[in-house]
């Protein structure tokens, strides 16, 4: 069988980093090819020259077994080779219907176009896929970030897709909406349908690849059957040495309460949330996309203010009105969209990186250059963030170097309790390890962590209390001992009815 | 975007404005003459004093279309104040320039506390005061001023236009705040992502409140510089000044989108739709003329900026 994409001996280079080395690759129809690789490794570089928008310096492409060069993602999409990307790029004030028929929208045989042939396409294209509630007339925007990608895939489907290419599908998902997908993704590749798979998730990778590839700094390592691999051997292939811990939770002396929440909420958002913080604690919340924790966060961090309750820092009540309050009393949140709330992307790392303490690193309202700088550099090296080096803009990074950046600038602030909304979101398994272990550390030295996670696994391994959320409210807490992914799960979803009210 | 490819779009400026300059030259031996020279500052000292905070302005994603009106406004007061309440004439000029600071700080106002965008905030509120401005002239100007307030519009220090001076100064200021200082870090954070800058904990509405309220503040300066310049009042001083400011700034590389800008390049601007201006004039080229011409340099330069901006980032 003809490979339907092949890559032979390709290089590429960004100035004069060379972030892929002789790397070949295929593709054959109805197989699922994963690709893995640490953060910065050239997975998404890799893609882009598949789908046309990068071109290799050198090497060939072949499509079907013809060497071609693709001048744009268009032309690509013309020979059936569909991209769902690691940053969804629909448009949030159109429709489903007319995101997914975007540029290629069916016409009447007088050239307008053809609206009632673009609806039914639209709607049998997402039965295909299973998402028979998604409605066709919905504006994008409105939509959660799984029903955004549904929309996604259906568009790259529209096309008469041979070669589908998903970026980190998963990352952004609660684990339901990641097993949804994994079905859709099977069935396609049933209907032959070939699928290049990139995901920092193993348990997926087991579940659904036919065939692995992993990349090192930009280096080929390996192509395998799934079957001659184990998590371990691809952890090592990975990052070059073998990974002993992926929880490294140690036992912390809890110091005093730091923040304490009484009753409070946001509209009928975040009702009545009662918790407390204690310094060197990590509390971990875990619930259902919806159920109110990313809100909870933004109420502590000033973004929606309380409405009602009242919110005590170190025993005082306080007011947190913005995020400049939230701040000032050592409160730091590492938001859960970091393209959208957590960077400026057409700016450095280093003015990243200094955003929030800026004004501290200022004498007389003019920026220290030399402090700035000297700050960006260490926290370069303390998170091992992969860039050229402080002046790189922050959009040319990775996404797990990205998510890195986020995390440095509020460490930088020193703050006193940490917030963190899906801290290792598109994070690979290295860094992974490397953040729960500063969040051990950071604990040790008696920061109050709160740690909002939709992977059951790192809220387990490394919370000391977990809170349950469902509907805008508390409903089960539990101590570590007892946090069981069954108890917790099904606390989670409204089966279980155990109501412990938020306690102490 | 990163410090050399803010130089690069300003060294392409800088060889447009050569360009041009030479090719001026040749049309006209009045051109380089030093008086032809102090004069042409003379002439682009209101726009480039309004220039200033509309670069910040522009560069935070906003854009004030009301400066046009505040000067007017400012304009007419001065003479009231002056002439029509008898007040003593340096006071009736710091009163001219604060009404330009109270109009400027109700745009803000109206930007920030309700959320309105610029555009029409600014909108609305270049027909507001202009309106004033009438109303309260009722088509009456007002002339003899004494002698030595036009100092300030026709006179020299140092050998330089005495408003140069204050072109320079705020200029300095102004480049070194936007450049150096948390403030300007702030502004290019919100034109870049404004919502990033609220999660930092950035103050972003006073920073817009500062900047609008600035931009009302040097628009009644100019104002006042304007009315020494030409010895009289009228309502309709003004008219149609955005154009020229946001024209300035765009031209010297700042990007309409936000996130992207700087002083020196704002100048730059400014000195080459000057030179443009008036060599056009002299080579006999009349008023549509000119503009047609301004409009393609703007143009090209926009284009110019997008595509080093893509070169930026590969
Ligand atoms: N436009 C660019 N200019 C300069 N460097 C770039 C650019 N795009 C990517 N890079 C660099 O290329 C390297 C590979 O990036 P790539 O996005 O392919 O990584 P990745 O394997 O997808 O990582 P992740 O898992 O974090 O998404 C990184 O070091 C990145 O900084
Ligand atoms: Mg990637």
């Amino acid at each position: 069988m003809t490979a339907i994409v092949e890559l032979r001996q390709v290089s590429k280079s960004f100035g004069n980093l060379k972030v892929l080395k002789d790397v070949s690759f295929d593709v054959q129809p109805g197989e699922v090819h994963a690709l893995l690789g640490e953060n910065g490794a050239g997975k998404s570089t890799l893609i882009k020259i598949i789908s046309g928008v990068l071109h290799p310096d050198e090497g060939e492409l072949r499509v079907v077994g013809e060497a071609v060069r693709l001048a744009s993602p268009r032309e690509a999409r013309g020979r059936g080779i569909a991209t769902v990307y690691q940053e969804l790029l629909l448009f949030p004030e159109l429709s489903v219907a007319e995101n997914i028929y975007l540029g290629h929208a069916p016409r009447t045989r007088w050239g307008a176009i053809d609206w009632p042939k673009m609806r039914s396409g639209a709607r049998a294209l997402l039965d295909s896929l299973d998402s028979h509630d998604l409605d066709v007339d919905t504006k994008v925007g409105l939509l959660s970030v799984a029903n955004r990608q549904r929309v996604e895939i259906a568009k790259a489907l529209s096309q008469e897709a041979r070669l589908l290419i998903m970026d980190e599908p998963t990352a952004a998902l609660a684990d339901s909406d990641a097993r949804k997908l994994l079905t859709i993704v099977r069935r396609l590749r049933d209907r032959g349908v070939g699928i290049i798979y990139v995901s920092h998730r193993m348990q997926e990778i087991f579940a659904l690849a036919d065939r692995v590839t992993v990349l090192r700094d930009g280096a080929f390592i390996a192509t395998k059957p799934i079957g001659e691999v184990t998590e371990g051997s691809l952890v090592s292939m990975m990052v070059g040495r073998s990974i002993d811990q992926l929880f490294p939770k140690t036992e912390t002396a809890r110091g005093a309460t730091v923040l304490e929440l009484r009753n409070v909420s946001h509209r009928e958002i975040v009702r009545n949330v009662s918790l407390t913080l204690r310094a060197g604690e990590i509390l971990g919340i875990a619930g259902l996309i919806g159920s109110g924790r990313t809100e909870t966060a933004l109420t502590i961090f000033g973004i929606t203010p309380a409405t009602s309750g009242e919110i005590l820092v170190d025993g005082k009540p306080v007011v947190i009105d913005s995020p400049a309050a939230a701040r000032a009393l050592g409160i730091a949140y590492v938001p859960e969209d970091r393209g959208l709330q957590g960077l400026v992307k057409p700016q450095t790392i280093r003015e990243n990186i200094s955003l929030a303490i800026i004004d501290r690193l200022a004498r007389l309202l003019l920026i220290d250059r030399r402090r700035e700088g000297q700050l960006a550099r260490e926290s370069i090296a303390r998170f091992g963030i992969r860039a050229r080096g402080p002046e790189q803009l922050v959009r040319q990074l990775s996404g797990g170097n990205q998510q890195k950046v986020v995390l440095a600038k509020w460490i930088a602030t020193e703050p006193r309790v940490l917030i963190m909304d899906e801290p290792t979101r598109g994070i690979d398994v290295g860094a992974k390890a490397e953040i729960h272990a500063l969040m051990s550390k950071l604990a040790g030295q008696g920061l109050a962590v709160l740690m909002i996670s939709s992977e059951l696994p790192e809220v387990l391994g490394m919370s000391d209390r977990v809170l349950v959320m469902r509907g805008g409210a508390v409903v089960a807490e539990f101590d570590r001992a007892d946090a069981t992914p069954d108890a917790v799960g099904s606390a989670m979803t409204a089966a279980g009815q155990s109501s412990l009210e938020g306690a102490a | 975007m990163t410090i050399r490819s803010f130089l690069r779009h300003e060294t392409i400026l800088l060889l447009l404005l050569v360009i041009a300059l030479i090719v001026l030259a040749q049309q006209s031996d009045r051109f380089f003459t030093t008086d032809n020279l102090l004069n042409q500052a003379r002439l682009m000292a209101e726009v480039g004093l309004l220039a200033l905070p509309m670069t910040f302005v522009i560069v935070t994603g906003g854009i004030d279309l009301s400066v046009g009106s505040i000067f007017g406004l400012a304009a007419i007061l001065l003479g009231v104040f002056w002439h029509g309440l008898g007040l003593p004439l340096p006071l009736a000029m710091a009163l001219a320039v604060l009404v330009g600071g109270i109009a400027g700080l109700g745009n803000g106002l109206i930007i920030t506390r309700f959320n309105v965008p610029p555009l029409i905030a600014t909108l609305a509120t270049l027909a507001l005061y202009r309106g004033l401005a009438e109303g309260i002239s009722q088509a009456r100007s007002v002339r003899g001023y004494p002698e030595w307030f036009f100092v300030l519009g026709q006179g020299e220090v140092l050998g330089l236009p005495t408003q140069l001076w204050f072109l320079l100064a705020i200029a300095i200021a102004a480049a070194i705040v936007l450049g150096l200082t948390t403030f300007g870090r702030t502004t290019y954070a919100i034109g870049a992502n404004e919502v990033a800058a609220r999660f930092s904990g950035l103050n972003v509405a006073r920073t817009k409140l500062l900047i609008y309220t600035g931009s009302g503040l040097v628009a009644g300066l100019a104002a006042v510089i304007f009315v020494s310049r030409v010895s009289t009042t009228r309502s309709d001083m003004g008219t149609g000044l955005e154009l020229d400011v946001i024209t300035a700034v765009v031209l010297g590389g700042t990007s309409i989108f936000g996130g992207r800008g700087t002083i020196i390049g704002t100048l730059l601007g400014l000195i080459l739709m000057q030179a443009l201006k008036s060599g056009l004039a002299l080579g006999g080229v009349k008023g549509d003329g000119t503009i047609v011409v301004i409009g393609v340099v703007l143009i090209a330069a926009i284009l110019l900026g997008n595509l080093l901006s893509r070169n930026g980032d590969g």
